[in-house]
């Protein structure tokens, strides 16, 4: 697992309160981890504090599933430091 | 004769009211500051300046020139500055000589002949102003220029006196329901031919004037206080209506109100209290959302304008409320807060901060970037609820609001952001 998706899973569970062992890249982050529309709001601002990225709002809210989310955030972090 | 009704730099001093319109398409009284100017001579053409974001949409929206030089030559001009409360035109005579017009030591317009301004060839009034000041003899006219944005709370009451007498309008038009009540001199209540007041209604107008202009409809329950103005279309659904009320055109009101203004389309239709207020368009309060208006020790309030907090001198300020701005059921808003445009405040168990800035959501005691493109869509929808559109040049408008209002908001989220990494042991 790359560093991106093991701090995605910590965070992740964290936030949601779920054991990280249930946080895989296919958990939707709704109806597999209970995400409600405000914990998205959190979690997009908690991967952005956790890896000091600046994420579009619309476009991180519309990630679904945790490997999603992984490779956004790779994208932005590879866009943002370049 | 051609009327000139220009922004001066001051706009920022009525943020966040002013990031949408410009400051003489604020309302005071039944009828916005530009409107009340016009009255010095209605059958002028006219023409308006502004600052450049917004010369778009106030040109769809006004109809008009609009930061057009060109209507600074060919014609004699009378140019006023558009912060003037113009309460009662006849303090300002349409017809005189040259001259510049001062108020309060405040330069707020001047009288000029055609071959005068062509001679200036200015490009804006504040250019003709500059090329004649000092050179015209000046007149001090009796009235208000407006500083800041909660004098327009505080001049509400008499500016509804003023519009109800120039507007001429007094008697029962409408239908009103036998079972309804003017507690008063009917003299002082003006019911429109289409409007409509339900029973057990009272309109109090023992201190003042109340206008239920086109279109309005009071349902049962319903208090209303003079000097109060409904606007065309508007729905009252019971409350009290206290004295000093200005709600505007389209909006749907319930619960408590005072001494505040509505500027229009927007809803506040449950229980809940709304004091010394300016709420602007496409905002929606949920039930029980609750101002202060009023500080525990009676001391001044201070409302945070442009980076600091200010002293209003005033103990009675409510709030302030950007356009296309919602809050939650329950939300209890600080004595003279600021809520910039389009944000969506969630109720937090306390007050809210004096300061949420634009296009944030405040959500358990932090602030978040909204996303302006789902926020966007939900501005088409309520909108066309009413059956109005966001135009192209309106989204640009809010492009530009969201980029500069960017500065204000970047702090305040990024110690969101680190709060709530620490709440939740993200930090470690």
């Amino acid at each position: 697992m790359s560093d991106v998706a093991e701090r995605v899973r910590k965070v992740t569970a964290r936030l949601l309160k779920v054991d990280a062992a249930d946080v895989k890249p296919e958990s939707h982050f709704v109806r597999d981890l209970g995400a409600e529309s405000i914990q998205s709001i959190e979690l997009v601002a908690a991967f952005e504090e956790e890896f000091d990225i600046e994420m579009d709002q619309d476009e991180a809210l519309a990630v679904q599933t945790v490997g999603d989310a992984v490779r956004f955030i790779e994208k932005v972090i590879a866009q943002q430091r370049a | 004769m051609r009327l000139i009704i220009y922004e001066d730099d001051t706009f920022g001093n009525f943020y966040p009211l002013t990031y949408l319109r410009a400051v003489f398409e604020l309302r005071c009284g039944a009828t916005t500051l530009a409107e009340k100017l016009r009255r010095v001579a209605p059958w002028w053409p006219v023409a308006y300046f502004a600052r450049d974001a917004l010369a778009t949409v106030l040109r769809e929206r006004l109809d008009a020139l609009v930061n057009d030089p060109a209507s600074l030559v060919g014609d004699d001009l009378l140019l006023v500055n558009g912060r003037l409360l113009l309460l009662d035109a006849a303090q300002f005579p349409a017809e005189g000589a040259e001259e510049t017009l001062s108020c309060g030591g405040t330069i707020v317009g001047a009288r000029v002949r055609r071959a005068t301004a062509e001679a200036a060839a200015a490009q804006t009034p504040a250019e003709l102003l500059a090329a004649v000041r000092g050179v015209l003899p000046t007149r001090e006219l009796k009235g208000t220029v407006l500083s800041f944005l909660w004098e327009l709370i505080h001049h509400n009451p008499a500016a509804i006196v003023a519009d109800f007498k120039a507007a001429g309008k007094a008697g029962i038009v409408g239908t009103f329901s036998d079972h309804a009540a003017v507690w008063g001199s009917k003299e002082q209540v003006y019911v429109a031919p289409t409007a409509e007041v339900q029973p057990f209604v009272c309109i109090d107008t023992t201190h003042g004037p109340v206008t239920i202009d086109e279109g309005a409809v009071i349902n049962p329950h319903t208090r209303i206080e003079g000097p109060g103005y409904i606007g065309p279309g508007t729905m009252i659904v019971g409350g009290k209506i206290r004295e000093g009320c200005s709600i505007g055109p389209v909006c749907r009101v319930g619960g408590e109100v005072e001494e505040s203004i509505i500027h229009g389309y927007s809803n506040k239709y449950h229980d809940g209290f709304l004091g010394h207020a300016y709420v602007c368009e496409w905002v929606n309060l949920g039930a029980l959302t609750t101002n202060s208006d009023l500080k525990n020790d009676y001391s001044t309030v201070q409302v945070y304008l442009n980076g600091e907090l200010v002293d209003t001198g005033d103990t009675k300020v409510g709030c302030f409320i950007g356009d296309h701005t919602k809050t939650s059921i329950g939300t209890i808003i600080n004595t003279g807060t600021v809520v910039g445009v389009m944000c969506n405040v969630m109720a937090s168990g306390g007050v809210t901060p004096k300061f949420i800035p634009s296009f944030t959501m405040f959500l358990d005691n932090k602030m978040y970037n909204i996303a302006f493109r789902n926020t966007l869509e939900t501005a088409r929808k309520a909108m066309s609820r009413r059956k109005r559109e966001l135009s192209e040049a309106d989204v640009a408008l809010l492009e530009a609001a969201l980029k500069l209002t960017k500065p204000e908001r970047d702090e305040l989220v990024r110690r969101s952001r680190k709060m709530l990494a620490r709440e939740r042991g993200l930090s470690e």
